[in-house]
This record gives C-alpha cells, structure tokens and sequence, in this order.
C-alpha cells in the first residue's frame, strides 16, 4: 500500500518533468528582443546626414498616430535588401520614416540613399552607435514602430520582409 | 570502382546495424523466455548473443568511419559534416562531431561496458551477472531504436552530391577530436552500474558484497568522466580564446552533473561495503548518476540551452531523449520501491565524527554543489516556460555560492580519511590535526606575505587547500608508504591541489582586452604589448592571418604569434591563441578578426598565473581514478 | 550542534557576500554582461562591433560616476535580465537561492537524525 503512494508520487515527479522540459523545448531561452516593446521611446537627438550642424530629437509625442524608425548602414547587405519595401512605406503610403544610419561612413551613406531612393523624413547619423543602444538596439538593419504617446509599439530585428511589411500596415491602419 | 567500394561500406554498416538491433532484441527476449518459463537459461549462448551485438554494433561504426575516409557523400551526415580537402585526422573525428555518429558512439560504449562487464566478471555468481546483461541489452536496444528511427547515420541523401559542407572549424582540433569518446566512456560507462543496481535488486543479492563487486564499475567510467571533463575544460582554454578554463557554460555544466553524483556514489558504496550501511542512499545516487548522464546529454542535444558548445540539434530528437530519460527513471525507481523494502530499513545511526560519519557529511555537501549546478543550470529553462523570460546564470553565482562549500570540502577531505570505521576515534587524532593547522596558517602567511596579497577568501582558499595537501604528505610519511590507498591519496593530493591553484590563478591572473596599430604597442600595470608584424599563409582548408607580438613583463620577454584563420568550407572565422609558457604561468593572446587590419587589430591579452597547476591537478585526480580502479582490492586493510 | 549549523550558515552567507570584489570595478562590470551578438561571451572578452559600443557606454557612464546598479538598470531596460551574468534578486529568481538553501537545512535535519553522539 505504502509503495503503490510512492509510486504514485514518482509517476507524478516524472511526468511534471516530462511537462517543464517539453515546452522547455519550445520556449524561447535565449534572447528576447522584445524588451522595448510597449515602452516609452527614449530621450534621442540626432545630427542629420546632410548638414551635421542640424540635430534634431526623436518626437516623443506627435501629431500622426504612427511613426517608424529604421535603423540601417550603406554597408549591410540586407538593409540593401529591405530599402524597397521601405521605399513603398515612406513613399507611397507616405509614412513618417526616421532613418538612424548605423557606424557609417557619411558619403556612401549619402550615395546609398541617391542610387536607391530616399525613403527617410529625417536621416540622423549615429556614428558610434550609442543611439542605436539608447534604443535597445543590436544592430542592423532594425525596424520599430512609435505611437502617438512616444510608446514603442513594434519592433523588428533583422531585414523587412512581406510578412513583416503587412504586420506593419495592419498596425498603422 | 573506387565509388562502389565507397558505396559498399555504407550498405554494410546500415546491415550491421539493422541486424544489431534484431540480435540486441533477442537478447532479453531470451531472458525473459527463460524467466517466464523457470528454465535454466544457456548463459554461454546469451552471452555470446549480446557479445554478437556488440560486434555488430562496432563494425557499423567502423564502417561509418570508412564512409568519412573515403567521403562518401551518399551519406546524408558525411555529406553535412565532411569535405574533401579535410586532413585524414578531422576525417576520422568527424565521424562523431556530429549528433548521428556521435549516437552511434554513445551506443557502441553502451555496448562496449556490457561487452567488458561479460568478459571481467568470470567469478560473478550467473544470476546477478544474466540480469545486468539483461538490462544493458535492454538500455542498448532502446538508443538503438531512437538511433535508427531518429537519427540514422547511414541515411542516404539522391542525388549523390560531389562534395561536402565541411565540419565547423571550431571543431577541427585535436584535443576535441578526443573529448567526446572519453567524455562518453565516462557517463555512458555509468550505464553498466545501473543495470548492475537493478540486477542487484531484482535478484536480491543487493549487498555489501554487490558494493565490491560495483565499485570497479564507478571507478573506471568515473576516471574517464574525470579526464574527458579535463581535456574539455583544456581545449576551451585554448581554443575558445578567452583566457579562461572553466565557464560555467550550460554544456560543462551537463557533464559536471554526473560527476559530482558519481563522486558521492564513489564514497557512499564504501559505506555500504565496510560498515554495510547506506543501501538505500547509495541505490538512489547511482539511479541518479545514470539519469543525469543521459540528463545532460538531453540538455546539449535538444538545443533546448544555449551554449558555446553549439551542436547541431533537433528539438524533436529532444523530445524522444526526454521520454526514454523518464521511461528508465520511472522504471528504475519502482523497481527500486518495490525491491528496496526488502532488504531492511536505512534506520541505522552513524557515531559522530567516525568514518561513515565525514562521508556522510561529504554526500551533504556533495549533494547541495550538485543542487547549485542543477539550479543554476536549467532555472532559465524553468523561467522561460513559466513566465516567459529569459535570464542568465553566469559564473559569479556558482562562485559565490561554491566557494565557502569548497572550503569546508577541503577540511573534511583532510579530516575524514584518520577517522574510524564505526567508533570516534577524533580524541586520538585531534592532536595531529591541529598540527597540520598550525603548519598550514604558517604557510598561508609566508604565501601572503610572498605574494603581497591580504584577502579573506584568497587566505581561506589557499588556507584549506594547502591543509589538504600537508595531511596527505603527513599521512604518507606516518604509514611509511606502505598499505597507502595510493587512489584516494592521488585524487585528493589532486583536489587540493586544484583549488590551490585556482585560488592563485583567480587572484593574480591579469587581463586586457584592447587595439593595437601595427608597429604600436600597448601598456597595462606592468606589461607591455608590442604589436610587431604581421603576415598571412594560405593552406589546404583555410587562410591564416598571423600577428608577431612581443610581450615585455619587467625583465622577462617573451613573443607570441596568435592567428586568425578564415576557413573554406563553410566559410567561418577561428581565433587561434598563442600561449607561452613562463614558469607554471602562462602568457596568452587571442587576435579578433578585424575587416580592416590597417586600422589596429583588436587583441585579448590573458596573464594567466599557475595555470600549468591545474592541468597537473586534472592529472593526478584522473590517475588517482584510475589507481582506484586497478588498486581496489588492497583497500580492505584500511 | 543547531547553533554551530546557524553559525556555519551565517559565515557562509557572509562569506559569499565578501567573496570576489577585489577586481578592478570595469573589468568586473564588463565580466557581468553579456555580449548579446557573440556566443555567451561576456563584453569583456569580446570585441565585437556591438561589445564594444557597449563598453564605451559603460565607460561613459562610469566616468559620470553613475553607479554599477544605475548602469545595469539602464541595460536591463533595454536588453532584459539576458544581458546580465549575474541574474538579479526578485520574486522571479528567489528559487535559485532558496532551493540550495533549503538542500542545505533538509539535508541537516536528515544528518541530524542519524548521528549518535554515544561516545566509543
């Protein structure tokens, strides 16, 4: 009687340790980019690409309901990748883009921009990439969508792709 | 004809194996017909037939090493892990530096402790020698089927491509060429123990005497566990390039876990064959060494922690380890319920300050690292699943947490070998221990004062270490070298040896991470950093950057020549350190590959103080395993 | 032989509390953050583009004279506890100390019950 308890219990320890670890399998461990989401934007000024003399800071509050940042470099090859879909949303659905050019050298940035189009409101440069850590960033290309109350409300590591182009759009309309 | 031989060896294998699998089968089939019809079982034929299986399952594995000799890249896993242009060596290890051959390896050494057990246990009574058989086949049977039906080495890939994706560069090393067989010999080893357990238990004969016979069993995978944690910790010094040899990294970890359970177990069965005590206890730790061998091979196969260890991995695969892990706990345990109870109750006392006594105290404390180590390891995986954060458990809070437990460790490992078998004999004795004291805080002053170092936990470490240390001289001197446990004596010279060294290494070892221009140079506290020349050097598989450092502390002078190696196929980066010997302590740089080298290249200079002391450690622990195994009899006199 | 227990636990936990702050303040805050771009490498064995942005941060903040706990906030807002080696105490994390303590007090009681002190 008293062993059929035990086994019991053991039959119990087994199984609740066959539950942690197989959604362990599933979880997430690792890293979790998300931690900015659904927070305040910080406090970041830049210096514009065109006329370093210029500096402006990232609204905090603002006027339309959504805006986007970007954060991209001439030098990566998936933010060449991403700049078409980037071009439709700055261009044809006329969103507020604000381009953060990453470690960059200034020129190529600028010839990046004139051989693929311009798709930026604003183009600050961070060029040593402390802006981008002010915004939780890891590196580029990143992509993060700011509310009317300066309140992080997407934020997407790595190139954009179609998906990621439609979440964005379902989440400005 | 070459490709058809090629081809030919691959067929072979995949036929060794299948047949493998239907003899290992047959073995507790075998078994069982025997038991349910209470007929005398043909021990000589059973155990050839496991015997046959053994044979079956090593020609497989040899022939899957002929299949990457040849590069047959037919096979899916020869194709993903090998090339061409690979030298012969990194042919022959690529064979298990991925998760199917390395399967193959985990069950061949299963089958390999059966195939020694049959071989080494001529004097062993028939029952309790067919059981534990019985079960290993059936442990072998179960990884065969997940080998098979998982993760086939053989699997064929159409069409045939003609050349291969090539073995992750971090991996092309000698050294890790070597850890993983003995890393398994080590905890696969700790299969046999266990099925001796549920033999033991099954047929009654669960006992002091089972104790003698057991022992050999943990020593001999223990010494490989010992030394394969040892080549591990060795190769991640100099080839990671970060200065350090122990990370605490989720993968060492994993092994670390057996370890310690197999160390309590070491001392445990002791208790049980001398003062025929502590069968219960002793039944669980060697359950648990088993369950968190395979335990650990779960957490580095399912990819579930990350880790610098990355190895290809399948969550699905993990899924299957952690059924057959909870199908052979569970079973153990009720096999041990129900079969426990028999032989009497563990309510007897243990004198204080007596033999049985510090080993117990030794399991306390065993016990709580092992807790530590378990915690700290899979709490992110707890985390993630409940709360949906990740965290990370990083070196400070197993030292913060093991060291005072080291310290108080290293006291009983001195104290515990004077004591007694079943009486308090401390009065005798006291006199002796608070010699050695008096001579071990003289020598943790003059080591002070030497090294111009005041600090509680550098004074306990190197306090507690050396008093281990002297007891064991003190000891070999007063028996005048005769009846010595020369096991015991080794591992423990070893341990306290290590935390001596580990102290000193924690607190005087130096490090600068910084970028140097060629021609330029950089100054930290006393040394200085000289970035001298630089040069590149094609070879087969990669092309190497090499940097000429000079390293100038006071007098000494010494030069390094550290490299980056960019390799083909795939196309990955590898630092490659260059270290220098000065004394027990090391000199040691590490280059960071730089896009752009006429800008400075970034280096990682480590002083790495008494490093040489704990290789030496890892040494005499390990043969002190191996003394254990080989000396075992003579103990009986202690 | 309770009392000489709660004396133990009470030097251990001191002892864990003095252990290890002897290093260099940088050096030691570099070691606790991990480098979130490289394999479970610490900032401070790394050189990467991300680590090394991060440290002049650090830097910056340190000649500020901001404290190590300011810093690791700032981090921790960004990054989430991932970033640091060292996981915080609070109610999510208590476990990982209170398990081994509990090991600890069990396991006493346990050894307790089977000591006898009869003198041989």
């Amino acid at each position: 009687m008293k062993n059929q308890i035990k086994i019991v219990i053991l039959g119990l320890l087994v199984s609740i340790f066959i539950f942690i670890f197989y959604f362990g399998l599933g979880s997430n461990t690792k890293n979790n980019p998300q931690v900015m989401v659904f927070k305040k934007l910080p406090a970041i000024e830049l210096r514009s690409l065109y006329d370093n003399n210029i500096k402006i800071s990232l609204p905090r509050l603002n006027q339309e309901k959504f805006y986007i940042i970007n954060i991209w470099a001439s030098w990566c090859t998936p933010c060449r990748d991403e700049h078409p879909l980037l071009m439709k949303l700055g261009i044809e659905k006329k969103i507020k883009i604000f381009g953060i050019n990453y470690k960059d050298n200034q020129a190529s940035a600028r010839s990046f921009l004139k051989d693929l189009g311009n798709p930026f409101y604003y183009v600050g440069i961070d060029p040593d990439g402390t802006n981008s850590i002010e915004l939780g960033a890891y590196g580029v290309p990143e992509t993060y969508i700011i509310d009317s109350k300066g309140i992080i409300v997407l934020k997407h590591v790595g190139p954009l792709n179609n998906d990621v182009y439609k979440k964005i759009l379902t989440k400005i309309e | 004809m070459e490709i058809g031989r090629q081809h030919m060896a691959s067929d072979f294998g995949l036929v060794s194996l299948v047949l493998a699998l239907m003899i290992t089968a047959l073995v507790p089939l075998l078994f069982l017909k025997h038991a349910a019809f209470k007929t005398e079982l043909n021990y000589n034929s059973f155990y050839f037939f496991f015997k046959i299986s053994f044979f079956l399952i090593l020609s497989a594995f040899i022939f899957l090493v002929i299949s990457f000799v040849f590069s047959d890249f037919s096979i899916l896993a020869v194709y993903e892990n090998s090339h061409i242009d690979k030298p012969l060596f990194y042919k022959i290890s690529g064979t298990w530096g991925n998760h199917e051959g390395s399967m193959l390896l985990f069950i061949l050494v299963i089958s390999l402790y059966g195939f020694l057990f049959i071989l080494f246990s001529k004097n062993l009574n028939e029952s309790l020698k067919s059981t534990t058989v019985f079960f290993q086949s059936i442990i072998q049977l179960i990884f065969l089927f997940f080998l098979i039906f998982t993760s086939n080495p053989f699997e064929k890939i159409i069409p045939v491509p003609n050349q291969g994706l090539g073995l992750n560069p971090i991996l092309q090393d000698p050294l890790l060429a070597a850890h993983p067989p003995f890393l398994y010999l080590g905890y696969v080893g700790f299969s046999l123990l266990f099925s001796l357990l549920l033999a033991g238990l099954i047929t009654n004969q669960y006992s002091a005497n089972w104790a003698s016979i057991a022992k050999r069993w943990i020593f001999l995978p223990w010494t490989f566990l010992t030394f394969g944690i040892a080549l591990g910790s060795f190769w991640a010094y100099y080839e990671l390039g970060w200065g350090g040899y122990w990370f605490w990294d989720p993968v060492e970890n994993a092994s670390l876990m057996p370890w310690i359970a197999s160390t309590a177990l070491i001392h445990s069965i002791l208790v049980m064959e001398k003062a025929k005590k502590l069968f219960n206890w002793t039944a669980i730790l060697a359950i648990l060494t088993f369950v968190l061998s395979l335990f650990g091979t779960f957490l580095v196969r399912s990819g579930i922690l990350n880790s610098v260890h990355a190895f290809a991995n399948d969550p699905r695969r993990g899924f299957f380890i952690l059924i057959i892990i909870s199908a052979l706990t569970f079973a153990a345990f009720v096999i041990f319920i129900l079969k426990s109870s028999r032989q009497g109750k563990d309510n007897a006392s243990y004198i204080f300050l007596s033999r049985e006594f510090s080993i117990l105290v030794n399991n306390y404390l065993l016990i709580f690292a092992l807790t530590v180590v378990i915690i700290g390891t899979t709490y992110p995986i707890l985390l993630s699943v409940f709360a949906g954060e990740s965290i990370s458990i990083g070196p400070k809070y197993y030292n913060t947490i093991l060291a005072p437990f080291v310290f108080v460790f290293l006291i009983l490992m001195a104290i515990g070998p004077y004591l007694k078998w079943g009486k308090n004999f401390f009065s005798v004795v006291r006199f002796k221990f608070i010699n050695i004291l008096l001579v071990s805080i003289f020598l943790t002053a003059i080591i002070s004062f030497i090294l111009q170092k005041q600090d509680i936990v550098f004074w306990l470490g190197i306090a507690c270490s050396v008093y281990l240390i002297i007891s064991i001289i003190y000891e070999t001197y007063y028996l005048k070298f005769t009846n010595l446990n020369y096991g015991r004596l080794f591992s423990h010279a070893g341990f306290g040896l290590l935390i001596f060294s580990i102290t000193l290494n924690y607190f005087f070892s130096k490090e600068f991470t910084t970028k140097i221009p060629l021609g330029g140079s950089a100054n930290y506290q006393d040394f200085k950093i000289t970035f001298v020349n630089s040069f590149s050097q094609k070879q087969k598989n990669y092309e190497e950057l090499f940097g000429y450092y000079e390293v100038e502390k006071g007098s000494t002078k010494v030069s390094l020549k550290p490299s980056i190696r960019k390799y083909n196929q795939p196309e990955q980066f590898t630092s490659e350190t260059s270290i220098k010997n000065q004394w027990l302590s090391d000199f040691y740089i590490a280059m960071d590959y730089s896009k752009d080298p006429s800008n400075g290249i970034g280096v990682r200079f480590y002083f790495n103080y008494f490093i040489g002391l704990i290789w030496f450690s890892f040494v005499l622990i390990t043969l002190g395993g191996f003394l254990g195994f080989i000396q075992r009899k003579n103990e009986k006199s202690n | 032989m309770r009392f000489l227990f709660c004396i133990f636990l009470f030097i251990y936990f001191l002892s864990t509390q003095l252990a290890f702050s002897s290093l260099d303040r940088e050096i030691e805050i570099y070691k606790n953050i991990r480098c979130l771009v490289c394999q479970g490498q610490s900032l401070n064995d790394s050189n990467s583009d991300f680590a090394n942005d991060l440290k002049k941060i650090i830097k910056t903040k340190l000649d500020n004279n901001e404290t190590d706990k300011q810093i690791y906030k700032y981090l921790v807002e960004r990054y989430g506890d991932w970033i640091l080696f060292d996981p915080p105490i609070k109610t999510k994390t208590m476990f990982l100390w209170l398990i081994p303590l509990l090991t600890l007090i069990i396991g006493f009681y346990i050894l307790r019950k089977k000591i006898s002190f009869s003198k041989d």
